[in-house]
């Protein structure tokens, strides 16, 4: 009961003070990654939010030369919108601004696998895209 | 012999007599102004007006047609009668003129009569290209139901002869103007403000009853007439317009990069370039599933350009083959956009020639309207 109570307090506290946390469906992705992270690498332990934010950050150059970082596009402060090269705007990344973020498979593969390939110039690891949403899921 | 005159009921002035009617008068100078707004907004103003030369247009139409029932049924020197033109007339008429003498005329003379006549049978034809051309290249109006755009662009292009053929005729129409005033020493201009002119020496023509009463009546039902048919038929779908609504798959997966660029705008040929290289889409990996590739790639290909028959449709369908899957590379674009500075493309407002609803603010739908045109203020060189 006093478990409960506790638990309850923490959900409603983390929603009104909108403190990122995955969502279930964020959440089964994550999962989803780790687990093929494990098969890739028998020795991960879990995600990091640091890796991410390096990946987010990084500049590139072995992806198309319109597109060398994640922030051409989605600016470096993942709470803001950002805009495509075409001039439409991008809901913010971090999923305390945009709460439905990385909760549909297809589409999240969808834009890893077109992005990692116009910056980095070849397909995201699963550990990659573990860290980058963990990252987000922390903003 | 001063004191005399200015105490008889002599005037001073020859008696003047009223030769144009009011509504001749009204007709003349509103003329003046329709096909001043017709000439200025055509030939010198950018396209985003057009809506200021088509109603310019209708005035000119209405005028042309009250002036036809009128010169049936109006008063004396308004009549078609009163000014007949024939090749011995006008023959008989330069060589009074060449004798240096030559018959006064109290309504129009012979050249004023043909000009006249000229004028309103060029205005009427530039009425009825203008509306062909705004049904067919525009697909707005009254004939947009019915008409194709090359059909459009012939007219256009009478329409654009015909335009220049009236400012000629109308130069020389105020040269004769200028030429008969001096002649006649009778001020023409003002007579077509006051209506008066001098009162001829010899017998008067006898004068005709106008009908103003008819001329309404008619005049009223051929209104209530045209206006009915035109807002019934520009009611109608035009023809070869696609339908508003996006395949709603298109819609998101095209639309969340970039404006969703209509099928119509390219041919078949662009179209299959471009969803055959979507791992290379102007600069980005833009791939999708095979199954959505595909059934968006359907859809395209039923929905292209070769389909429809607005002006972008007719334009684009033609690809640049150096540059297939770039609409703004065709021929046309680069020609109907070649007035545009490069700065306002460069501007973040814009952000680029892709943008077309930058500017165009009916692009989703494919229409460019010229009424649509708005450049942003902050692009504006």
């Amino acid at each position: 009961m006093r478990m409960t109570l506790t638990a309850l307090a923490f959900l409603s506290a983390s929603a009104t003070l909108a403190v990122a946390a995955p969502g279930p469906a964020q959440q089964a992705q994550l999962d989803t990654y780790a687990t093929l992270a494990k098969a890739v690498d028998p020795a991960f332990a879990g995600f990091s939010a640091e890796h991410g934010k390096t990946l987010f950050l990084a500049k590139s150059t072995t992806g198309k030369p319109d597109t060398p970082s994640c922030t051409t596009c989605h600016t470096a402060d993942p709470t803001k919108p950002g805009q495509t090269r075409a001039g439409k705007a991008i809901g913010p990344m971090a999923i305390s601004m945009k709460a439905d973020r990385y909760s549909i498979p297809a589409e999240t593969e969808k834009w890893f696998g077109r992005n990692c390939d116009s910056v980095l110039g070849r397909a995201c690891t699963p550990l990659e895209k573990g860290d980058f949403i963990t990252f987000m899921v922390g903003q | 012999m001063s004191m005399d005159r200015s105490t008889s009921h002599e005037p001073l002035a020859p008696a003047r007599i009223i030769v144009w009617d009011r509504l001749v008068r009204i007709f003349h100078w509103g003329l003046v102004l329709a096909v001043t707004f017709a000439a200025a907004t055509g030939f010198l103003f950018p396209p985003n007006w057009l809506d200021i030369h088509v109603i310019s247009g209708a005035f000119v139409g209405c005028l042309i047609v009250f002036r036809v029932v009128w010169g049936w049924i109006g008063s004396t020197y308004a009549r078609f009668r009163s000014f007949p033109v024939s090749l011995a007339l006008l023959r008989q008429h330069v060589a009074d003129i060449a004798a240096g003498g030559g018959t006064r005329h109290l309504g129009h003379n012979q050249f004023g009569g043909l000009m006249v006549y000229g004028l309103l049978a060029i205005l009427a034809l530039l009425t009825i290209t203008g509306i062909v051309t705004l049904g067919g290249v525009v697909k707005q109006g009254p004939l947009a139901f019915a008409t194709s755009f090359a059909t459009g662009q012939s007219a256009r292009q009478i329409h654009e002869i015909l335009a220049i053929v009236t400012l000629l005729m109308l130069a020389a129409h105020l040269a004769g103007v200028a030429f008969e005033s001096w002649r006649s020493g009778e001020n023409l201009v003002r007579a077509m403000i006051t209506g008066r002119k001098a009162a001829p020496s010899g017998p008067v023509e006898p004068l005709a009853t106008a009908r103003p009463f008819l001329a309404a009546a008619i005049l009223t039902m051929l209104a209530a007439l045209v206006l009915t048919a035109t807002i019934h038929l520009s009611d109608l779908p035009a023809r070869g317009v696609p339908p508003v609504a996006l395949d709603p798959t298109y819609a998101k997966e095209c639309g969340s990069c970039h404006l969703a660029y209509p099928p119509s705008l390219a041919g078949a040929a662009t179209w299959s370039a471009v969803m055959a290289d979507l791992a290379n889409h102007f600069g980005e990996n833009a791939s999708l599933d095979i199954s959505t590739t595909t059934q968006l790639e359907n859809w395209l290909q039923a929905n292209s350009a070769e389909h429809w028959d607005t002006r972008a449709a007719n334009a684009f369908r033609i690809a640049n083959p150096a540059d297939p899957q770039r609409i703004t590379a065709t021929a046309s674009w680069v020609r109907l956009h070649q007035d545009v500075p490069d700065a306002v493309f460069k501007s973040a407002k814009v952000g680029g020639k892709s943008s077309c609803s930058a500017c165009h603010r009916d692009a989703a739908i494919g229409r460019f309207d010229p009424q649509q045109i708005s450049i942003p203020r902050e692009a504006r060189p």
